[in-house]
């Protein structure tokens, strides 16, 4: 009975993979560690999106669920197995994923690191330029203050990468208005409910401050300010589709918002594909710089209105593509198929 | 002969499902051998430490939760360590500390007499403070030789990653399970007052069995940094896994019934369906639900089988 219940769901199994054999074409493996995150199903419908566009893709395996950098070494271990001709993957830390990674590459198999880098020799990396996103915002905000005044610092994880990145662009930006000062810097974990709360702590601490810079942890702090009946200051964000509908709905709200598509997946199939067809880049990092929007000029508060999509959802990135490298339409990304 | 069958028909049952599992591997990937099977061993090396430390502390009739958190510090301890010593001092501290986290969370249950659920729940929270207050960030260091016990195989299609797996578990539980305190350990589990009225000191083997379940974790946490190369402070997804693997594996989560070996093959089993899965390019937001299906389909059939068994 137990051998009969196994055969019948292997069969099940079985009908999609025999899919894959019978045309000569590109089998990727795409690897990614958290789930239910608008930024990351964005970056996973992009992925299916380009592939679908791409006609020397057959077909994608995804392996994509909540788990730590020993779960990602499996999947990227049972991709391997799988036999795909290349991985773009999101790694869930830089130094952890090597050995299944070199193994990959040692077996001629593309590696392709989106959105974080990786230390694996060999490997692309395509990623948004993070201290480029936070230079941009950062120098919007204290121009908009007019030089001076105090902030507040809004960062995502310590030790990730693309935190380590932004806070450099941070501080760039930051050494150039000397008379900016930082009042409150806190770690929001780039989770919504954690960064609230931590602006309506601060709120009621009555300090004064002048503007809010923020690692993507956008909507709910403006959100903290309406709700606490606190007057707004200029507050730089992300283009979460929440954000930007913000930027042209609240009142009295002065603010910015740098892209960082999720959509950078897509660009990294693109990349894969670009590389297994002979045309590999010459440097193996390649960046995709951020654009600013901001709804103090007329000019600005136009590209806004252009760029929100009322079909998107709310978490999701409004960029929903990288000029220059994705091929798919605004309907193959919300389709979410291939 | 029969007799025997019949003591351990469970893991049989689940060694046969192992080899078909296995079987369908084969034949939706021919090219699956020994690096597929290396594979499969260190994946499942955290998931099995974990497992059979929680299946000891079922067995007593007890359950901690705490095990993810634990060996996230163990982990970070063994990184950390190694960045100023070698690995064989690191690892014997590490042991320690694992032991003594167990131990000091069985003695909160015995001390307090408030549910083990309830001092586990808390103490989650404490270790996984702890490991970050140890490793505020993913770092340290892992001397190459410990990762590469865990590299290869000893045999062709006998990865070192399964023997060490093996050696280890058997090392701690072997001389337990013939002992005086092993005997304890299953009649507490069974009927704590039977046992109590037997002589048998139940506060004592309660927290022998959760100090068995710290040192089995601490192995845990040494295995995931020995597969990563870095100490992560952040408890990955090893509690939930480790209660399944011990249902599966035929251990009576009222405590009392069981062994190691049905669950740490029940760990094989969730490992390689979810190479399965993978090698077919099942859509992943259906995998969780394909996994769960088969855990509860194997458990209820398990149930069905067994009653029929005692009818007759």
């Amino acid at each position: 009975m137990k051998k009969l219940l196994t055969t019948a769901a292997a069969l099940a199994m079985l009908a999609p993979a025999a899919y894959a054999d019978g045309h000569n074409a590109y089998v990727i493996g795409v690897s990614n560690t958290v789930q239910g995150n608008g930024w990351r199903e964005q970056m996973i419908c992009a992925m299916r999106a380009q592939a679908a566009a791409e006609g020397d893709v057959d077909s994608l395996i995804v392996a994509h669920r909540n788990t730590d950098a020993a779960g990602q070494l499996e999947d990227l271990n049972n991709l391997i197995e799988a036999g795909v001709d290349a991985i773009v993957l999101n790694p869930a830390n830089p130094d952890a994923l090597n050995s299944a990674l070199d193994a990959a590459i040692a077996a001629g198999i593309v590696v392709v690191a989106v959105d974080a880098g990786v230390t694996a020799e060999g490997a692309y990396i395509l990623s948004n330029n993070q201290e480029e996103y936070a230079y941009l915002g950062a120098r919007w905000l204290f121009e908009q203050l007019g030089g001076e005044g105090d902030v507040v610092y809004m960062r995502g994880i310590a030790g990730v990468s693309a935190d380590t990145d932004r806070d450099n662009g941070f501080q760039r930006a930051l050494a150039e208005y000397p008379n900016i000062n930082v009042i409150h810097e806190v770690f929001t974990g780039w989770q919504q409910d954690q960064g609230k709360q931590q602006m309506f702590d601060f709120l009621a601490t009555g300090i004064p401050f002048d503007g809010v810079w923020t690692s993507g942890i956008d909507n709910v702090i403006v959100d903290a300010f309406t709700e606490s009946g606190a007057p707004l200051v200029p507050i730089v964000g992300a283009d979460n589709a929440g954000f930007v509908e913000y930027l042209s709905t609240v009142e009295g709200l002065s603010g910015a918002a740098v892209t960082n598509p999720g959509s950078v997946g897509g660009a990294g199939i693109a990349l894969a594909v670009d590389i297994l067809n002979g045309e590999a880049p010459e440097d193996t990092t390649v960046l995709v710089d951020p654009v600013l929007w901001e709804n103090t000029t007329e000019e600005g508060r136009e590209v806004i209105a252009n760029a929100q999509n009322p079909n998107l959802d709310p978490e999701w990135p409004v960029s929903v593509t990288v000029p220059g490298w994705t091929d798919y339409s605004m309907e193959d990304i919300i389709a979410c198929e291939g | 002969m029969t007799r025997l069958v019949q003591k351990h028909a469970w893991v049989l049952g689940l060694l046969v499902l192992l080899m078909v599992l296995l079987g369908i591997t084969k034949l939706i990937q021919p090219s699956f051998g020994a690096t597929g099977l290396e594979s499969l061993a260190r994946a499942a090396l955290p998931f099995a430490f974990a497992t059979a430390a929680m299946a000891i502390v079922v067995i007593v009739g007890g359950i901690d939760l705490s095990i993810a958190s634990m060996m996230a510090v163990c982990g970070v301890t063994a990184a950390v360590l190694m960045q100023s010593m070698g690995a064989v001092p690191a690892i014997i501290i590490t042991l320690g500390v694992g032991t003594a986290m167990g131990a000091i969370n069985g003695a909160l249950i015995v001390v307090t007499k408030v549910p083990d659920i309830v001092v586990t729940l808390a103490m989650l929270f404490v270790w996984e403070g702890v490991a970050l207050l140890i490793l505020s960030t993913p770092g340290g260091n892992v001397t190459d030789a410990m990762q590469g016990i865990i590299a290869g195989s000893i045999l062709p299609g006998l990865p070192m990653a399964l023997v060490v797996m093996a050696v280890a578990i058997a090392l701690v539980w072997m001389p337990v399970r013939r002992s005086k305190i092993g005997l304890s350990i299953y009649a507490v589990g069974s009927d704590e007052l039977a046992a109590f009225r037997s002589g048998v000191s139940v506060g004592w083997t309660k927290v022998v069995a959760y100090a068995l379940c710290g040192l089995l974790a601490a192995m845990g946490g040494m295995s995931l940094i020995m597969l990563t190369g870095i100490g992560e402070p952040v408890p990955g997804p090893y509690l939930l896994a480790s209660v399944a693997a011990v249902v599966l594996g035929g251990v009576v989560l009222g405590g009392g019934r069981g062994g190691l070996l049905g669950p740490i093959i029940a760990v094989f089993i969730l490992r390689i369906i979810r190479t399965i899965l993978t090698l077919a390019a099942v859509d992943p937001n259906v995998t969780t639900i394909v996994e769960g299906v088969i855990m509860v389909a194997v458990v209820m059939l398990g149930a069905i089988v067994t009653y029929r068994g005692v009818r007759a």
